[in-house]
């Protein structure tokens, strides 16, 4: 399959200049690359400008609602393991009404990809301070600068044990492509930041800021993307801003490979039909 | 002779209470008794009474547990001043003889000590001061020694040959010391006909069996009393099977998950009570908008907010049946007996994959944690109907992407395609969206989606949802539902069956057409629940419009309703129609 047959031909509503544009070509790149079939990917989103990614994928793709992609692609994975189930959503979505499903996905390691389309404010509502802007950012809800401290999303990841987490820069398609490209194939919950600027409500954080301001993961790192604390150390040392596989545990089990019954059975297309010996069996304990 | 005996055992919380109850109802229905239960735990008494009344019968299930006792077995000082006034006249009360005892409590009553703890401390631990009830209770309910030695090697055989020794020991002590002190209850003189096979659980273990007869393999659910024994039960089952479930970390990560199982095509479920609901009508108005079929319990308690966790109330039915922000079809069935505890859930499945919709099965506090004797559900194969698929066929003729999920159609359902199913791509989204499940905010297609999904359940509005039982005398009706209903049963049955009785099993869509027919068959329709508005009988009214028809009788204070009361309200009711 070529990248194009991963669209559906609807022109996404994003402003001329959005990064998320480019995320959107790495999926679809990626599912091309990998050869996924189409009827195997299923695309959960959930709310914001970012939500509407899933709606541009030629898969089985949910639209959910706000801060819950997660939970809704944790169930799609759960009844089917065969599916390629990835997760997108903004930094609202991922790490202010969703962060404890972030926090538990990241726990519960579950063979999916979470990727965070990261443009530090709420461009849909037309331009709200979001949980990881900086101090001092000037939104309609903060019009006189943000107090609150920013989250951090890597901190945040590698605190809850992550098993792989990677950021990515939507001017930097191939080297985001390859990013997702590993965490679809990490088995486990692989979460990929995206640095993704609004061109429209976050005139700090541009693409120009970006360049200035990230490093390469790789080129900035001392130790091995296996080593936590190595990890953590570059995530403080570069404030967050550095791109690459930042951290990959590989012997860390996945949800699947801890409970191999999920794995041996498909509950989406078992038999079920019930014999009377079941029955007996599972009506045992209430008999007399 | 008594139809039936009601005894209350009464302790402190973590005494073993509830569980010396439940094994004596078990024995007790092995040979041949019905058997209900109500738990009663009181969080406002310092020292954490909880305390379980058991009613016994001889010939039929039993309907209500009794509100007054031929016997109270006290391992506390509160079981005894809490409850003293409920012993029948020629009531036993029978206590361990550490407890401090009022003596102006027991004057012209009859009482006995027991050196239940002293049994316990001198042959084992103090802690097992239950088996010591167990032994004289087993006397007094004229069990052989040999039984309840069987009884306690079942709850004690793994816990180590000491523990399990030092039960026995304290049994056999109690139960010859109770061997000379009390008599066995005449009650039990004579033993049952042991006619039937029966089982014994609770409302929440037929919920769960139900379920995974009806084929549901997935559930996602947060811990909350009164509901999570459906959980606990499914993560037993469910290996047997080969089903999943999943503890998430709250009620709005459960919902979703259920949906997303289910729209990838397993059948799911999540159950929670009021707190969790609330939470869910996130997800409840997700799974109204994508028609994904999803079943959820919704095993209510007093509220609002954490309200009063383990007291009874039917008062999230309003809130259930308007369903939270905008519109969308859903079922709400109400189960009123363990029976229908399992049946309708069987039912719940089918009737989300038919109609592609939410659908809640209400249930409350009692009817959910009350174990009782039952004659075994028999096992028949069920119909398990997934509702509309798309065909390959049809996959096959659309182009690519071009696969129309929400295709308008003259019921308003249309076919499903599962992921993994070559050709079904296609977007699924909680934006108003088009017959390919594309956003679209166009007024003609907001109409015509808005009108294909209320439509879909209209049908059942023409279908009967409420159960008589009576002469069809045309003067009074009680119509009520959930536990209530055995209470309203059993009063019905001693007041001589002057009125008719109801049980309603579906409440959305409310059978309006039956309900019409009610109401012109009827002088009064007395319904009976126990919240502040009378919300079932405000939903009546608001679909039937005949408020002159239509009395309610309400009560919200966590105790329900007691036999005697509802035989009262029957009898003044009687009189005011004759």
């Amino acid at each position: 399959m070529e990248m194009k047959d991963y669209g559906n031909g609807l022109n996404p509503t994003w402003c001329k200049g959005c990064g998320h544009f480019s995320i959107l070509r790495s999926l679809q790149t990626t599912a091309s690359r990998m050869n996924i079939p189409r009827e195997m990917l299923a695309v959960v989103s959930g709310i914001g400008c970012s939500g509407r990614i899933s709606g541009y994928m030629n898969a089985y793709s949910f639209h959910s609602v706000h801060g819950r992609s997660l939970p809704v692609a944790q169930g799609i994975k759960l009844a089917n393991p065969d599916l390629i189930v990835v997760a997108a959503g903004g930094d609202g979505d991922g790490f202010a009404i969703g962060t404890s499903h972030t926090v538990h996905a990241i726990r519960r390691n579950m063979d999916i990809t979470y990727i965070v389309m990261n443009n530090q404010v709420y461009g849909l509502t037309k331009g709200h301070v979001s949980p990881v802007s900086h101090q001092g950012f000037k939104t309609k809800t903060t019009p006189m600068g943000s107090v609150d401290m920013p989250l951090e999303p890597g901190l945040l990841a590698l605190a809850s044990g992550a098993s792989f987490y990677a950021q990515g820069f939507s001017a930097q398609q191939e080297e985001l492509i390859e990013l997702i490209q590993n965490a679809i194939e990490h088995p486990g919950f692989s979460l990929v930041q995206v640095f993704s600027p609004c061109v429209t409500y976050n005139k700090v954080n541009t693409y120009q800021w970006f360049r200035e301001h990230l490093k390469s993961a790789d080129e900035v790192r001392k130790a091995d993307p296996s080593d936590y604390l190595g990890s953590m150390q570059l995530l403080k040392e570069t404030e967050g801003l550095c791109t690459g596989v930042i951290y990959q545990n590989r012997t860390k089990l996945s949800y699947e490979e801890l409970h191999q019954e999920v794995k041996e059975k498909n509950l989406a297309t078992q038999d079920l039909r019930m014999t009377e010996a079941v029955y007996q069996q599972i009506t045992e304990r209430f008999k007399l | 002779m008594n139809k039936n005996f009601t005894l209350l055992i009464g302790g402190i919380q973590g005494e073993g209470v509830v569980s010396t109850g439940i094994s004596l109802m078990k024995a007790l229905s092995r040979r041949g008794y019905y058997t209900l239960s109500e738990r009663k735990f009181s969080s406002r008494i310092k020292g954490g009474n909880t305390h379980v009344a058991i009613t016994i019968a001889k010939k039929e299930e039993v309907n209500s547990v009794e509100s007054c006792y031929d016997m109270i077995m006290a391992m506390d000082q509160d079981s005894i001043h809490l409850n003293m006034h409920q012993l029948k006249p020629k009531g036993i009360l029978l206590y361990d003889e550490d407890i401090k005892i009022d003596e102006e409590w027991t004057d012209g009553l009859r009482s006995i000590a027991l050196p239940l703890s002293a049994i316990a401390k001198k042959h084992g631990k103090l802690f097992m001061k239950n088996t010591s009830v167990i032994g004289c209770l087993g006397k007094v309910t004229g069990f052989t020694y040999e039984v309840l030695q069987e009884m306690v090697t079942e709850a004690y055989g793994n816990k180590g040959e000491e523990v399990l020794d030092q039960n026995i020991a304290v049994l056999k002590t109690a139960f010859n010391h109770a061997s000379t002190t009390i008599s066995r209850a005449s009650f039990f003189d004579s033993e049952p006909a042991q006619a039937k096979k029966k089982m014994m659980m609770i409302g929440n273990e037929a919920i769960a069996i139900g379920a995974v007869v009806a084929g549901c393999r997935f559930m996602a659910g947060y811990p909350i009393t009164p509901a999570s024994d459906v959980m606990e039960n499914l993560a037993l089952i469910f290996p047997l099977v080969g089903g999943k479930t999943v503890q998430t970390e709250d009620e709005v990560a459960a919902i979703a998950m259920t949906i997303g199982a289910s729209h990838a095509g397993v059948r799911s479920m999540t159950a929670t009570s009021g707190p969790g609901m609330t939470l869910m009508g996130e997800g409840l108005g997700l799974a109204g908008m994508t028609e994904t079929p999803i079943v959820v319990v919704d095993a209510q308690r007093a509220g609002p907010s954490t309200g009063m966790p383990t007291k009874m109330e039917q008062s999230d039915l309003s809130f259930l049946y308007h369903g939270g922000h905008g519109e969308y079809a859903a079922i709400i069935l109400s189960p009123s007996t363990l029976q229908e505890c399992y049946e309708m859930t069987v039912d719940a499945f089918n009737l989300a994959d038919r109609y592609q919709c939410p659908v809640i099965i209400m249930t409350d506090l009692n009817l959910s944690l009350s174990a009782k004797t039952i004659d075994e559900i028999s096992f028949s194969e069920p119909v398990i109907d997934r509702g509309q698929l798309a065909s390959t066929e049809i996959l096959e003729s659309s182009y690519d992407g071009g696969f129309t999920r929400y295709q308008l159609t003259e019921n308003g359902i249309s076919a499903r395609a599962i992921p993994g199913t070559k050709g079904g791509q296609h977007q699924v989204t909680g934006l108003e969206h088009n017959e390919l499940g594309r956003p679209s905010d166009h007024p003609e297609n907001r109409k015509a989606m808005m009108d294909k999904r209320m439509k879909k359940t209209d049908p059942l509005k023409e279908r009967e949802g409420i159960i008589l039982e009576g002469k069809a005398s045309g003067s009074t009706l009680f119509l009520t539902f959930g536990s209530l209903y055995g209470t309203l049963k059993e009063a019905w049955m001693r007041t001589g069956k002057n009125v008719d009785l109801a049980r309603i099993g579906r409440i959305k869509p409310l059978p309006v057409k039956q309900l019409e027919t009610l109401m012109d068959q009827y002088e009064k329709i007395i319904v009976v629940e126990c919240n502040y508005h009378g919300q079932l009988a405000n939903i009546i009214n608001q679909e039937t419009g005949q408020p002159q028809k239509v009395k309610s009788i309400t009560r919200y204070d966590g105790k329900g309703f007691s036999i005697e009361e509802m035989m009262e309200i029957m009898d003044r009711w009687c009189q005011e129609w004759k």
